[in-house]
């Protein structure tokens, strides 16, 4: 039985190749770190359900892209059509954090008339030694650009549930508040299968319960 | 064969209880027994007071004095019994519970009969069906043994005058014997750029002097542009994708076999092509050829395939004819599915999302190895035609699933295909595809998308 879920978001993934992608969602969504993993041609998918209040469900389809400059022209199709974005580079690898200007241009110039909500992600922050980035500067960055910056380690689980929680909270806000509203083809946001009359937490929990019988 | 842990833990728990409480109070009912313990029937019906008497004798030898004897019981009764029961069953009520009626107690006691008889039954066939499967390897790997020796006593010494003959495209279409198929594949590739061995060595010998001289990755790139610097980091690109290139065989990897030679053909190409470069997908195509071929003609035969044109316009990122050809797929697949092209258009699944990956990778990545070097043969045989079939016999095969799903499951399922692909059910569904729509077949629809295109406007569609 589909479980019953308030909204669907549209997540994409995006950034340098080799940044650690396709690990940081297979960690949130298999709870699994892969040692090994193909590199990513085309794009890929993913998808989870996230509880962010009790009994109010959010199912994420999440985008994960191939990262090398070639398969931009594919992968800038797919911006117009999600609500949220996760901006990947490695903290030991600084080019792919120089390159974080060139993704943002990129997808703010695809993403018309919509916008996207984008986080910044400081991936593989196990690797302490081998730093390149700044926790100080990669939050300048990301300040500059009104984005929240946040560190995450697939390999050790540190702040993968985090940043993929926070990121779809922030968009839930927006969608509570009317600053982002649901539109007939775009599929960035869509409403669920909870009833109309349902509005209070408490009502929703009912209704999940209900499915649960 | 040996019985499951948790079946001897229950089973030395329930006897050493049984034989206390058998000392304790006189008439009590059996309770639980183990499927594979029930003694074998002597009359019609048994009334309590005998069974009361049977369970007496047996947990007096499975007493606290013995603790061996459920075991060895366990597999004493295990060789006659089905080795996948593991059930328990209530043969009586519990004494706190009025006894069975005679007729129910029948009524069960057939019952687990008709269980176990259905179970040996199972047994049995599947034992005649590994036997079966053992017969049918034997004959494949004979008939691999017979095809390889046509495929290198009449087909290859003639190739010329032979390879478009009915009986050799029928041959090939069953998939070439690996021996040959390296060999095969490099004839049907064939050599249009007129590579030699010696240009190989020079390829690799420049790609080697460049690995040595690019220092590691520079630090200060801001001010360059996009473009250059992506083909400066396609050399470090290819060192970092090459252990991500079939990992789980574990021979591209660093310290693997063939790590080696994947680099220098990846290296040797960048050197060769540096208007097309590494991208990501051919290290697949790569490895799948030097499994096949030696080094140097691996590199021919890489290079050929790469020129071919639909691996340029998907390697170059030609991505206006790249929509040319998704068009052409789309006009087969509303020819072939009507059905499954409407719900993949009202889900707005475009082609795209799955074919960027097969036609990139040639199926190497999506399908099981084996099968994607019998995709390979026929794409040998057939050209960038057969790679779309390909395409709609796997929708074909998968029709009935694919219709119950939604979008997202749909491209979960063609980007991540089973792992168990039944490769003759695959390829008779491809057999049923038809090339032909309205009279016109692959390249002409192609080519008529292509005009179209043109004299509509140069500017992309999406």
């Amino acid at each position: 039985m589909e479980t019953i879920w308030l909204y669907q978001f549209r997540l994409i993934v995006i950034g340098d190749s080799t940044v650690g992608k396709s690990c940081l969602i297979r960690r949130f969504t298999e709870g699994r770190f892969a040692q090994v993993s193909d590199p990513t041609v085309g794009v890929d998918f993913f998808s989870r359900l996230v509880e962010i209040e009790p009994g109010k469900r959010i199912k994420l389809q999440i985008w994960d892209t191939a990262g090398q400059e070639r398969f931009r022209s594919i992968t800038r199709a797919y911006y117009r059509n999600s609500v949220g974005g996760l901006l990947l580079f490695d903290i030991t690898n600084r080019r792919s954090f120089q390159n974080v200007h060139n993704w943002l241009e990129e997808a703010q110039s695809h993403v018309q008339p919509h916008s996207i909500v984008f986080l910044l992600v400081g991936h593989k922050c196990d690797l302490e030694a081998q730093r390149q980035v700044t926790q100080q500067e990669a939050e300048k960055l990301a300040g500059a650009f009104g984005m929240r910056y946040v560190e995450t380690s697939a390999r050790d689980a540190i702040n993968v549930e985090k940043a993929f929680v926070d990121l779809t909270r922030t968009i839930f806000d927006l969608v509570r508040n009317g600053d982002i509203k649901i539109q007939d083809g775009w599929e960035g946001v869509k409403s669920g299968f909870v009833p109309n009359t349902v509005h209070s937490s408490e009502e929703v929990a009912k209704g999940n319960r209900q499915c649960y019988c | 064969m040996a019985a499951p842990s948790f079946l001897l833990y229950i089973d030395r728990s329930l006897f050493a209880r049984r034989g206390k409480d058998s000392r304790a109070v006189e008439k009590r009912d059996p309770g639980w027994k183990l499927f594979g313990k029930v003694p074998p029937r002597e009359g019609t019906i048994k009334d309590p007071k005998r069974i009361q008497k049977e369970y007496e004798t047996k947990s007096s030898r499975a007493g606290p004095g013995n603790l061996t004897s459920p075991r060895q019981g366990v597999r004493k009764n295990l060789d006659f019994e089905p080795l996948s029961t593991t059930a328990l069953i209530l043969e009586d009520r519990p004494a706190n519970l009025p006894a069975k009626p005679a007729e129910e107690a029948q009524k069960h006691r057939q019952q687990y009969e008709e269980m176990v008889a259905q179970a040996k039954k199972r047994e049995l066939k599947d034992a005649q069906k590994r036997r079966k499967q053992l017969e049918d390897r034997c004959k494949l790997e004979e008939s691999i043994g017979t095809a390889a020796q046509t495929w290198n006593q009449e087909i290859l010494p003639n190739w010329s005058t032979v390879c478009t003959s009915r009986r050799v495209r029928d041959l090939w279409w069953q998939g070439i014997p690996p021996s040959v198929r390296g060999k095969v594949w490099s004839l049907a590739v064939g050599n249009e750029l007129n590579i030699t061995h010696e240009l190989y060595n020079i390829c690799l010998a420049r790609a080697k002097e460049k690995w040595k001289t690019t220092p590691a990755p520079a630090i200060d790139t801001e001010t360059e542009d996009a473009d250059s610097s992506d083909r400066e980091s396609s050399l470090e690109l290819i060192k970092l994708d090459i252990s991500r290139t079939f990992p789980h065989l574990c021979i591209f990897q660093q310290g693997g076999p063939y790590h080696d030679v994947l680099h220098s053909i990846l290296g040797a190409y960048t050197c060769y092509r540096p208007d097309v470069g590494y991208v990501q997908g051919m290290s697949f195509i790569a490895a799948v050829l030097i499994l096949n071929l030696d080094t140097a003609d691996a590199f021919i035969a890489f290079a050929n395939l790469l020129n071919k044109p639909c691996q340029m316009a998907f390697f170059r990122v030609d991505h206006s004819l790249m929509l040319t050809y998704f068009s052409a797929f789309e006009v087969f697949f509303e020819e072939n599915l009507p059905k499954l092209f409407a719900h993949f258009k009202k889900n707005n699944l475009t082609p795209d999302i799955y074919l960027i990956d097969w036609i990139f990778t040639l199926y190497s990545k999506s399908l099981p190895l084996d099968l994607a070097c019998r995709v390979w043969d026929v794409f040998c045989r057939d050209g960038e035609e057969f790679l779309f079939r390909t395409a709609l016999g796997l929708l074909r095969l998968y029709q009935d699933v694919l219709t119950c799903m939604d979008f997202i499951h749909m491209a979960q399922f063609l980007t991540r295909l089973p792992d168990l692909i039944p490769s003759e059910q695959l390829f008779q569904h491809i057999a049923a595809v038809h090339m032909t729509s309205r009279n016109r077949k692959w390249a002409q629809v192609l080519q008529a998308l292509q005009k179209d295109q043109e004299r509509r406007s140069p500017v992309l569609k999406r």
